[in-house]
Formats: C-alpha cells, sequence, structure tokens
C-alpha cells in the first residue's frame, strides 16, 4: 500500500506516455484516472496507517548510488510529514485527474496531458517520501520537469513557451542553492539520510563553516532553494506566468502541490532550522514580507488565473513566516488547508474560464451567476476559505498562523504578525474584488460569448463540490490533530521542535482580540470589495488615475520582471553575445572546425597518392619496404 | 606420418575437386547447386576443424591448434557469408557460373593452409592458393573494364608482393639454414645476436603478408580493387582473406621470430599507425561506398594490428576478438551494399542511400547498426573490438598508439556516421532502392544481431580467443 | 686433371662440344647445299602468331597465351614424372600416392578444360 500510493502514477503517465498514442486519448486519460484513484486510496489507507495509526516506517526499494562515501538509497520514508502530504497530493491530483478530463476534452493530445500529469504526481510523492536528500533533489527536479512541461503544454503558443523557459530558469537559481545546501549537508554530516542527519543535529550544532555556523549556512541555502520553488520574493516572478499552462495545471502544480514543496522542505528539515536562527528570522521576514507583496499586487490584477495565483504566492508567504517562528505545525496546516480551497478556487476560475470560451480578463465578464451557479457558489465557499471567514478552512489555518506569529513575541514576529494581518485584509479584498467582477454587474462580454455561457459538465463539477467541501470541513475536522489536542500523538516527532520552542501552546495565549483580528479585517476586506465594485463601481477607476503611481507601481508587480530585466537577462544577454560571437564562434567553432579542415585537406592528401597506375602503387610498395629495412637494420644495429 | 591431422584441408580440397567436376559436366547452368555444394563443404570443414586433434603433421609443414581453429572457423564462416552475399547478386549481374563457388573454395583452402603453416614453404603455398583465385575473382565479371581492371592491377601488385615474401623467404633460408618455424624458433633461441640477412628476410616476409592484409603502405591496390571488382567479391576480400593472413602474420611472427620481437615491433607499430591514420582520414572524401569500405577496412587492420604490436597475450587476444568482430561488421555491411539496386542497376554511392531510413526501415537500421559498430559506438559489438585493443596498449604503456587509435576513431567516426545521417536525413530520390532479397536479408540479421548481442554475452568469444592466443603463445 | 672438380665437369665439356658441332653442321649443310631464294618475310625472325618487331601494348589472340599456359602445366607435369620415377624406389608407396593425387588433379583440370572448350582453336 505504501508503495502503491508513490507507484501507481508511475504506472499511470508510463501506460498514458508510452501507449497513449496507441491505446487512443480516452483509454490512456481513464486509465491514468484509475490509476490516481488507487493511489489515493493507497494514499489515504498510508495516512490512517502511518499519522493515524502511528506507524512510521521506512521502505527500502533499492541502492540507488554508492560514490565513495556518498551512499544514497531509494526508500520511502513514511512518517506523519509524509504521509500528510501523500494523502493531500494523491487526493487533490486525483480530483484534478478527473477534472481534466472534461476540461481537455477538446485538446489534440489529452494522453501527453494526462502523462504529464500523472508523473508529476509520481515526482511529487517521491519527493514528499525521500529518505535523503539525493531522493528529495530527484523528486525535486521532476517536479520542475513535469512543471516545465505542462505550463509549455501548448508549445505552439510563444508565450507559454517562454513562461515555460523562465519558470525552469528561475527554479533553476533555487535548485544552484538548494545543491550548495545538499553538499555541504554531506560535507557536514557526511551523510545524506534524513536519519543520521536529524540524529547529529544536536553534535554539530557548533560547527564553523566559512566563518559562519554550518547549519545556519545549510538552513539558509536549503531555504533559498525553497524560494525559488515556492515562489517567495524574489524568485516568484515565475509563478504569475506559469499560467500559461491549463488550468488543472495551475490548479494541481502551482497552488496545491509542487509549490508547497519548499514549505515541506523547512517542515522536513525542522531539526536543522531549529538550531539555526537566524535561518529562521531570514524565513519569517522572507515569507511574511510575500504575503503582503503577492496581496498588493494581487489586487490589481485583471486576469483571473493571476490574480490567485499571486494569492498562491501570498499564501505560501504565510506558510513560511510560520515556519520561520517555529509553528511547523501550523505551516503545515496551513499547507493541508490551501491545498484543498487553492485547488477549488483554481478549477473553479478553470470552469468560468471554459463557459467564458476561455476568456480570462476578468474585465470583460461579470453577470453570469445565474448561468453557471455551481461554479459561482464553490467560488464563493473558495473565497471565504481564503479569506479566513470563521469556520471555513481557512480560517483555522491563518488564524493559527497569525497567533503564533504574535506568540513569537520577536521583532520578526511582530513585523510578520502585522504584514500579515494587512495581507489578510488585502486576500479578502481581491478575492470579492475577482468574485465581483466575475460573477455580478452588468455583463461585459460579448453577446456571442454570453449565449454560449454554460455550466460545465458533471466531471468537472464533481472535483469541484468535493474540493468545495474540503475547503469547508477540512479546517475544521483536522485542526486538533494538527495544531490542536493532539498534535504530539499526531506528528510523532516527525516535525522537530526545539526543547525552548512552546510556539503552540504560546500561541493559545495570546490576548483574546488576536484570534478574532483576522477574521474581522477579512470581513473589512470584503466590505471594501463590496462598496467599490458592487456600489460604487466608479470608484476603482477613480482611485487608479488618482494614485496612479501607486497603481502602477502594483499593476506592474513592483517593477520585478523589468528590474530582473535590466540586471540579468539583458547583461546575460549581453555576454552571451560576446560569447556566442567570439567564444564560440572563433575559438570553440574554430577548433573543431580547423580539424575538420585539417581532416579533409588530409584526406586530399592520401587520396591523391591513389593515382590508379600499378608503378606507382609497386613504387609505393618498395619505398615502404626500403623504409622499413633501414629501420629494421638500424633497430638492429641498435 | 600422420596427415590425417590435416583432414579438414583434405575434404575440401577433394570437395572442391569433385564440384569442379560435377559443375563441369552438364551443359546447363549449375551455379546454385555448386554454391550450395561449396557453403556444405564449407561447413563441413568448419565441423571437422572442430573436432581435429592438435598436433604438427606433413613433416613439420603442417600444425593445428587452438589458434588454427579459432581463425581457420573464423575464415570458413566468414567464405561461406561471402559466398551467400553473391548468390542474388551473381545471378542477376550474369555472374552464375559455377566457378565463382569453386573459387572461393580453393581460395578459402589457401587461407586454412595459410593459418596452419609452421613452414615457410607451406606459407608461400597456402599464399598462393589463396591469391590464384582471387585474382580471378577480381576479374570476375570479365566483360567490365573496371573488374579487369582490378583483376590485373591485383594481380601485378600480388605478384610483386609473392616475389617479396618468396624472397624473404629464401633469404631466412640461406642465414638460417631451415624453413621450418619450429626449429627456426629454436634457432634464434640458442643463438645470442641475428644475422641481418635473416632480419632483412624478415621485412620482406611481412611486406608480402602486409600487402594481403592491405596494411599501409602496401595497401595502394586495395581502393582500386575493392571498387572494380564485383561487390561481393569485395565482400569476400574484406572479410575472409584479412582472417588468414592476420592469422599468418601472428603466427610468424609471434612463432618462429618471436626473440626478435624488438626488431619487428617498431615495425608493425608504424605499420599500424599508418593504417589507422590513412583509413581515418582518405575515408573522409569518398563517395563511393566500396571505396570508402576500403579505406574503412584498412583503418580496421590497422586496429587490429595494435593487438599484434604490443606483443603480449591480452594484445594477441584483442587482435583475435577484433579481427572476428571486424569479419561480421564487414559482411553485415557489404550485405546492403550488394543489396543496394535501383531500377535492376547495382549503385553504390553514398548518395543513393538516401533516404533509405524511410523507404526500406529495416535495411536502414542494420545499416545503422554496421556503421555505429565499425566507429566503436558502444554498446555493438565494434566498441568492444577497439576496446581490447586499446586496452592491450595502455596495459602495455603504447600510450601513443592507444592515443592515436582514439583520435583516429573519432575521424572515422565522422564517415560511418555520415551515412547513418544520408539514410535517416537526406530526401530519397525518385525511385526507392529495391528490397533486399531474402539471402541477403538473412545475413544481415544474423550479423546485425551479432553485433547487437555480443555486448550480451561476450563471455564464449572472449574465453575461444583467449584459449587461441594462449596456443599460439604457448 | 689435377683437380678432380673439374674432372667431374669434363662430361659436360664434351656435351657442349657435340652439341656444337651438330648445330653447326645442320646450319652449314642447309647452307651449302639448299637453294637460296630469299625474302623479307622469310628473314625476318619466327615469331608464333603476331609481328615479331612491333609495340609491347598490341593484342594478340589470347589463344596463343591459353595454348601456353596448358602446355606448361603439361611441361611440368613432365619435368615432375622424371624424378618421381627415378626416385620411385626410395620414396615408397607415400610418394606413389602422392604422384598419383598430383595426377589426379591434373587430370580433372584436363577435363574441365576440355568441356570448357579451351581446346578447341576455333
Amino acid at each position: 500500500m505504501l508503495v502503491g500510493a508513490v507507484f501507481f502514477p508511475l504506472l499511470g503517465a508510463a501506460i498514458s506516455g508510452l501507449f497513449g498514442r496507441w491505446i487512443g486519448d480516452r483509454v490512456a486519460q481513464w486509465s491514468t484516472v484509475i490509476c490516481m484513484v488507487l493511489a489515493a486510496v493507497c494514499g489515504i489507507g498510508a495516512f490512517a496507517q502511518v499519522a493515524l495509526g502511528g506507524q512510521p516506517t521506512t521502505v527500502p526499494i533499492v541502492t540507488w548510488m554508492e560514490v565513495g562515501g556518498l551512499e544514497a538509497s531509494w526508500a520511502l520514508r513514511y512518517d506523519t510529514l509524509s504521509a500528510v502530504m501523500v494523502m493531500m497530493v494523491t487526493f487533490i491530483s486525483t480530483l484534478i485527474h478527473l477534472y481534466s478530463v472534461g476540461y481537455m476534452s477538446h485538446d489534440a493530445t489529452p494522453y501527453r496531458f494526462f502523462a504529464y500529469l500523472s508523473l508529476f504526481t509520481f515526482m511529487m510523492l517521491m519527493l514528499v517520501t525521500a529518505d535523503n536528500l539525493a531522493q528529495l533533489f530527484f523528486g525535486w527536479e521532476g517536479v520542475g520537469l513535469a512543471s516545465y512541461l505542462l505550463i509549455g503544454y501548448w508549445y505552439e503558443k510563444e508565450s507559454a513557451n517562454v513562461a515555460a523557459m523562465k519558470a525552469f530558469i528561475v527554479n533553476r537559481v533555487g535548485d544552484l542553492f538548494f545543491m550548495l545546501g545538499v553538499a555541504l549537508t554531506f560535507f557536514v554530516f557526511g551523510s545524506i539520510e534524513f536519519s543520521i542527519i536529524f540524529a547529529a543535529v544536536p553534535d554539530r550544532a557548533q560547527d564553523i563553516f566559512l566563518g559562519v555556523n554550518a547549519l545556519e549556512l545549510i538552513a539558509v541555502l536549503l531555504f533559498l532553494g525553497a524560494c525559488g520553488k515556492s515562489a517567495q520574493i524574489g524568485l516568484h516572478t515565475w509563478l504569475p506566468d506559469a499560467m500559461e499552462g491549463p488550468t488543472p495545471v495551475s490548479a494541481l502544480i502551482h497552488a496545491a502541490t509542487m509549490v508547497t514543496a519548499g514549505v515541506f522542505l523547512v517542515c522536513r528539515m525542522s531539526p536543522v532550522f531549529e538550531f539555526a536562527p537566524t535561518a529562521l528570522a531570514l524565513v519569517t521576514v522572507v515569507g511574511a514580507t510575500t504575503a503582503f507583496f503577492a496581496a498588493t499586487v494581487g489586487c490589481v490584477q485583471n486576469d483571473i488565473k493571476r490574480v490567485i495565483a499571486y494569492s498562491t504566492c501570498s499564501q505560501l508567504g504565510y506558510m513560511f513566516f510560520a515556519a520561520g517562528v517555529g509553528a511547523y505545525q501550523v505551516a503545515m496546516f496551513h499547507l493541508f488547508t490551501h491545498a484543498f480551497f487553492k485547488a477549488l478556487l483554481f478549477l473553479g476560475a478553470g470552469s468560468v474560464i471554459h463557459a467564458m470560451s476561455d476568456e480570462q480578463d476578468i474585465r470583460k465578464m461579470g453577470g453570469i451567476w445565474t448561468k453557471i451557479p455551481i461554479t459561482y457558489v464553490v467560488m464563493w465557499i473558495g473565497s471565504l476559505a481564503l479569506a479566513g471567514i470563521p469556520f471555513f478552512a481557512g480560517y483555522y489555518s491563518k488564524d493559527a498562523i497569525l497567533e503564533a506569529a504574535f506568540a513569537a513575541h520577536s521583532p520578526v514576529g511582530m513585523y510578520a504578525f502585522i504584514l500579515g494581518l494587512a495581507a489578510a485584509f488585502l486576500t479578502a479584498f481581491y478575492s470579492w474584488r475577482l468574485l465581483i467582477l466575475t460573477f455580478h454587474g452588468a455583463p461585459r462580454a460579448d453577446a456571442h460569448t454570453m449565449e454560449h455561457v454554460h455550466e460545465s459538465p458533471w466531471v468537472m463539477l464533481f472535483p469541484l463540490l468535493v474540493l468545495a467541501a474540503g475547503a469547508i470541513g477540512v479546517g475544521y475536522l483536522f485542526y486538533p490533530l494538527f495544531i490542536g489536542a493532539h498534535e504530539q500523538a499526531f506528528w510523532q516527532g516527525s516535525v522537530f521542535t526545539g526543547p525552548d520552542n512552546h510556539i503552540l501552546h504560546d500561541m493559545h495565549e495570546v490576548p483574546g482580540w488576536v484570534p478574532i483580528a483576522p477574521a474581522a479585517i477579512g470581513l473589512a476586506g470584503i466590505a471594501l470589495a463590496y462598496v467599490m465594485y458592487m456600489i460604487a463601481p466608479e470608484l476603482p477607476g477613480r482611485l487608479a488615475s488618482r494614485f496612479r503611481g501607486l497603481y502602477l507601481f502594483l499593476l506592474n508587480k513592483w517593477y520585478f520582471d523589468e528590474l530582473y530585466d535590466a540586471l540579468f537577462v539583458r547583461p546575460a544577454r549581453r555576454l552571451a553575445e560576446v560569447f556566442w560571437k567570439v567564444g564560440d564562434a572563433r575559438i570553440i567553432d574554430g577548433m573543431p572546425n580547423g580539424a575538420a579542415d585539417l581532416a579533409v585537406q588530409a584526406s586530399r592528401g592520401a587520396v591523391r597518392m591513389q593515382t590508379g597506375r600499378v608503378a606507382n602503387y609497386a613504387f609505393a610498395m618498395i619505398i615502404g619496404l626500403v623504409i622499413f629495412v633501414s629501420l629494421f637494420l638500424i633497430g638492429f644495429v641498435r | 606420418m600422420a596427415w590425417t591431422l590435416a583432414l579438414p584441408e583434405l575434404v575440401l580440397a577433394l570437395c572442391g575437386l569433385a564440384i569442379l567436376l560435377i559443375g563441369v559436366l552438364p551443359k546447363r547452368d549449375t551455379f546454385f547447386p555448386m554454391a550450395m555444394a561449396v557453403t556444405g563443404s564449407l561447413l563441413l570443414a568448419a565441423v571437422l576443424v572442430l573436432g581435429q586433434q592438435e598436433g604438427v603433421a606433413l613433416n613439420g609443414l603442417y600444425v593445428a591448434d587452438s589458434f588454427s581453429s579459432f581463425m581457420k572457423v573464423l575464415a570458413l564462416i566468414g567464405a561461406a557469408l561471402g559466398l551467400l552475399l553473391a548468390l542474388d547478386y551473381n545471378t542477376r549481374e550474369r555472374l552464375n557460373r559455377f566457378e565463382y563457388p569453386v573459387l572461393v573454395l580453393f581460395a578459402t583452402l589457401g587461407m586454412m593452409v595459410m593459418i596452419s603453416a609452421n613452414d615457410l614453404m607451406s606459407v608461400y603455398l597456402g599464399l598462393e592458393l589463396l591469391s590464384l583465385p582471387l585474382y580471378v575473382m577480381a576479374a570476375f565479371d570479365r566483360d567490365a573494364g573496371r573488374s579487369a581492371e582490378a583483376g590485373l592491377k591485383y594481380f601485378v601488385l600480388g605478384a610483386l608482393a609473392s616475389g617479396l615474401l618468396l624472397y624473404g623467404a629464401s633469404l631466412v633460408y640461406g642465414f638460417a639454414g631451415t624453413t621450418n618455424f619450429d626449429r627456426l624458433a629454436a634457432a634464434f633461441a640458442a643463438q645470442e645476436g641475428v644475422s641481418p640477412g635473416v632480419v632483412v628476410g624478415l621485412v620482406f616476409v611481412m611486406a608480402g603478408l602486409a600487402f594481403k592484409i592491405s596494411a599501409v603502405p602496401f595497401h595502394m591496390w586495395t581502393p582500386d580493387v575493392y571498387e572494380g571488382a564485383p561487390t561481393p567479391v569485395t565482400a569476400f576480400f574484406a572479410a575472409a582473406p584479412k582472417v588468414a593472413a592476420l592469422a599468418l602474420l601472428a603466427r610468424v611472427l609471434l612463432g618462429p621470430f618471436a626473440d626478435l620481437a624488438a626488431q619487428w615491433q617498431q615495425v608493425v607499430v608504424l605499420i599500424s599507425i599508418a593504417s589507422m591514420l590513412l583509413g581515418a582520414f582518405a575515408a573522409i572524401g569518398q563517395r563511393n561506398l566500396k571505396r570508402l569500405m576500403a579505406y574503412s577496412s584498412i583503418g580496421h587492420v590497422g586496429y587490429a594490428l595494435m593487438g599484434l604490436a604490443v606483443v603480449s597475450d591480452v594484445g594477441l587476444r584483442g587482435l583475435i576478438v577484433y579481427i572476428a568482430i571486424y569479419v561480421f561488421m564487414n559482411i553485415g555491411a557489404f550485405a546492403v551494399l550488394v543489396a543496394m539496386r535501383r531500377s535492376g542497376r547495382a549503385v553504390e554511392q553514398v548518395e543513393d542511400l538516401a533516404g533509405l531510413g524511410r523507404t526500406d526501415p529495416a535495411m536502414a537500421l542494420w545499416m545503422a547498426v554496421f556503421m555505429f559498430s565499425m566507429a566503436g559506438i558502444p554498446p555493438l559489438a565494434g566498441f568492444f573490438g577497439k576496446l581490447y585493443v586499446f586496452l592491450a596498449a595502455v596495459q602495455g604503456g603504447y600510450w601513443t598508439l592507444a592515443v592515436i587509435g582514439v583520435l583516429t576513431s573519432v575521424v572515422a567516426a565522422y564517415y560511418y556516421l555520415r551515412i547513418v545521417k544520408v539514410m535517416y536525413f537526406d530526401q530519397p530520390p525518385e525511385a526507392a532502392l529495391e528490397r533486399a532479397p531474402p539471402s541477403l536479408s538473412v545475413v544481415m540479421a544474423t550479423t546485425g544481431l551479432f553485433n547487437l548481442a555480443f555486448c550480451l554475452f561476450p563471455a564464449p568469444m572472449l574465453a575461444a580467443a583467449g584459449i587461441a592466443a594462449a596456443a599460439l603463445l604457448g | 686433371m689435377t683437380q678432380p672438380l673439374l674432372a667431374d665437369y669434363f662430361p659436360i665439356l664434351v656435351f657442349l662440344a657435340i652439341a656444337g658441332g651438330i648445330a653447326l653442321a645442320m646450319v652449314g649443310g642447309s647452307l651449302l647445299l639448299a637453294r637460296q631464294k630469299p625474302d623479307p618475310e622469310k628473314l625476318s625472325a619466327y615469331e608464333c602468331g603476331f609481328e615479331p618487331f612491333d609495340d609491347t601494348r598490341r593484342r594478340f589472340d589470347v589463344r596463343f597465351y591459353l595454348v601456353a599456359i596448358l602446355f606448361i602445366i603439361f611441361d611440368l607435369e613432365v619435368a615432375f614424372l622424371f624424378p618421381w620415377a627415378v626416385a620411385l624406389g626410395d620414396i615408397g608407396w607415400f610418394g606413389f600416392w602422392s604422384m598419383m593425387a598430383f595426377l589426379g588433379v591434373l587430370t580433372i583440370g584436363f577435363i574441365y578444360e576440355w568441356r570448357k572448350g579451351a581446346l578447341d582453336w576455333e
């Protein structure tokens, strides 16, 4: 069962990818869906056995590599942390596979899509069940590859290709740090196996590397790697562009699973991070800044998927600063709930896009809520969960995060708390801006499109409803396990908290206004959005022209792309041009071309000897003979 | 008088005479049945070789050991496959005269005599018995100018080479007093220095043998003869006689003249390097496939000689493995060349292969396998052949040889891969190549599978080669 | 006759003298007795089948060549047969059968020539 959860998706990917062309689209699609269902059953079973039943275990598969002192086996490490992830990934992925059957029904090569999707799922499972850093890195790169393939799935679209490249390259920057982190870990601990590392952490707490505390350095490097994958500020630029991929992809990869891999990594490496307070402070600051930054940008975006993408970015920031203040369990809890409602929002958005004949700009929507009521309802549920309205999933986790930040009683904690609150306000605001612009008001699409607005087929609605149920219920259901009364029994030490870390306890003792604040602020945000877009729809335009500078600043996403373009892309292009024209064309190409020329010359010379005249041939033989005889005699004399 | 030891040769000779007699008596065309009979005789001889006892016979003229058995079986297989290649081609080109298989048989008999030679006299006898049929075969398409020219060139130069060999043999006899290998070895081992006359004689003998394996600088005939002779004849030339001549060269150098290794070694090194270089470079500009294969075979002989140049059991084993693999790659590649026909006419330019990947995927696949194998790309057999000689060179400390070997194989890979490129990436011309007849397809598939599967089961071949090498080095 | 080596060769000297004498007698007799009526054709050296003085690279009928080759083979056969016959007592049955094998091979070759029509001039 434990193995099945991981390998069924691979089986599905293989069936669909290798034989999809022959067995036909329908068979390929449904075979991957069936494999995913089996995986999800196994995943839930694994969760029950490992997390609820309290039987963490490691399933060895094969010794992977043995190079010098570096030994990495291939094993599935099942503890609560990975069991949570396995269950979540397989479950959400199954729903999204199902959804895609409807969503991709008009596509030319669905088998390719499903193969990629299953491959991604497998890689993600590989990542979360890794029992050493090498295997984790394998999964890490694997999901990166699958993400690249899926973002660029519509490869005939120029923008999709560019976005795929961008995602890959920006991730590569993060991966570089990640690799350095792995290398340093191996250097310090002499192993990359988690169990060995974790056991040795206390002994290595004082190790110095290059004048810096080695554990701090490892933690910072790994966190920078996580930043790339989880789109934290600075390395976030790829995520909004990644929306070029099909919407189910955005839901699965860029909301529920892959982008949370960074958070997972920090939680997985919590024993190391616990001994690296500076690194944790960095995590907190970066996470809080991202949460706020992305929320501000989300307020002015007009592409329905981009809004949700920035929202994802922002929520990831929450998770990071939760981990940063030491509340890894809370971070995981938010990760878990977020997966449900964010997947829901994306799939809902997909349903809207589907209904609107592939229109994504919310300025061209509106007035369609009566036509697609189910989508409308589930979008409401998702938004309520996202905004942290009480008793929806997001409420439990987001509240807990802000409480934890407050309870940290540190400057960075306060920083995170304030920015977190602000972001919560903005989150509610942009969520309702999105809802109102999309569904209410006068229809702004052309009549032709409006005629075709239709509710999605049941194969798409069913996952939406399941996820909606999740967005309502998982917070309440899992609260006691993740961060409530049973958390110790639940986690069984799979997430390490230092002896001085009482954050989970402290967060229940914060002043009374703190737990209420997020919900209140969320409601305020909703109210503001209602006023601005429902009651006085001309207000946003006026505000935008009034505060033009700020508006443009936000609209252009704080000018990150432009900055990177000027700082890295253009100089790199210039450097590349120099390398190309001088280095490559003259030097690198010059050598083999020169060698090839030489070879051709030699060939001509050799062929010229071949005159075709017997006398010349005989002459050559005799000359050769004379040379050999003289050589022989010289050798003989010597 | 253990003349029964030479049973395979005697049986083969009798078969040859009988086939000649039976073939000539009826008035009608007897090409096909005679070819089958010859193939059968070759296989019968191979079976007899496998069951042969070891020992020296016929007054010390003839020796049978593991080395000779291995090489004879290889030569017999090469000859039989070479004959199969001719079945369809000769019929179509009106070369279906029953003398062709008989000539193949007698040439093969000559090879066997060479391989088992234990005396300079039997060396010469075998060599001539091989050469005379080859001269005739080169000119077999006697109405075509090219073929006649090839035969004549080969004959004149071959006569020169035979003369050199015979002169060398007489010098050796004059200075050492015997032509028997065992007695020569004993004589050289006993005395301290060696007379210059013997040394010069040895060089002449080597020159005569180098001519047969077309090693530089005695290679000049190769491109012209390969191009001019009918393609199945070229295929035959390129495989079996090379085995016999290399085996003979190895036996002569490592047998009676083993104590002179210090002297002949540098010559073999030079020949090897020159052959590798010429084989790699001269073929680059070739557009005619047969000419290209001629240079290719010169290069391969260079690699094989590398195994001899290092004078060690590992090296000799490398040579044996190399030549065995070479036979299979070469016969396979020539099977494709023989099969190349367009609108009823045989074609032989590289461009004629254009688009073969689309028009005849099976043939293109096999050709690609042979080309990759010849280029020495793992995991095909050709890679292992090169690997073992390079390993031997490195182990013996002959870095120059190994480095030149690797470099030239990189250069040579160019023209092999170009053929693959032409097959798969160039536009096919209007009329596609005709389908390969079944006999050729069988040869292609057999040799192709050998090349593919060698990496899976290299052990038997390596073990046999090791035993053969040990037998020769005693 | 102090030198035995030269004495051994004395019969050859005699042989040479007799041969020279016979040759001289025949040519001289012909000169003296026959009727002399010379013309250019008669005076030119005799060459079988083609012009005696000409470019070396000219065609000639391959049949001459064929006959010459076939002649040489059987000539050699005879050349082998004489010493074999003389030494047969010493070499025994092995020698006998070796020669039989040789003759057998030649016979097969002869049959081949015959069947192929190499012996017919036209």
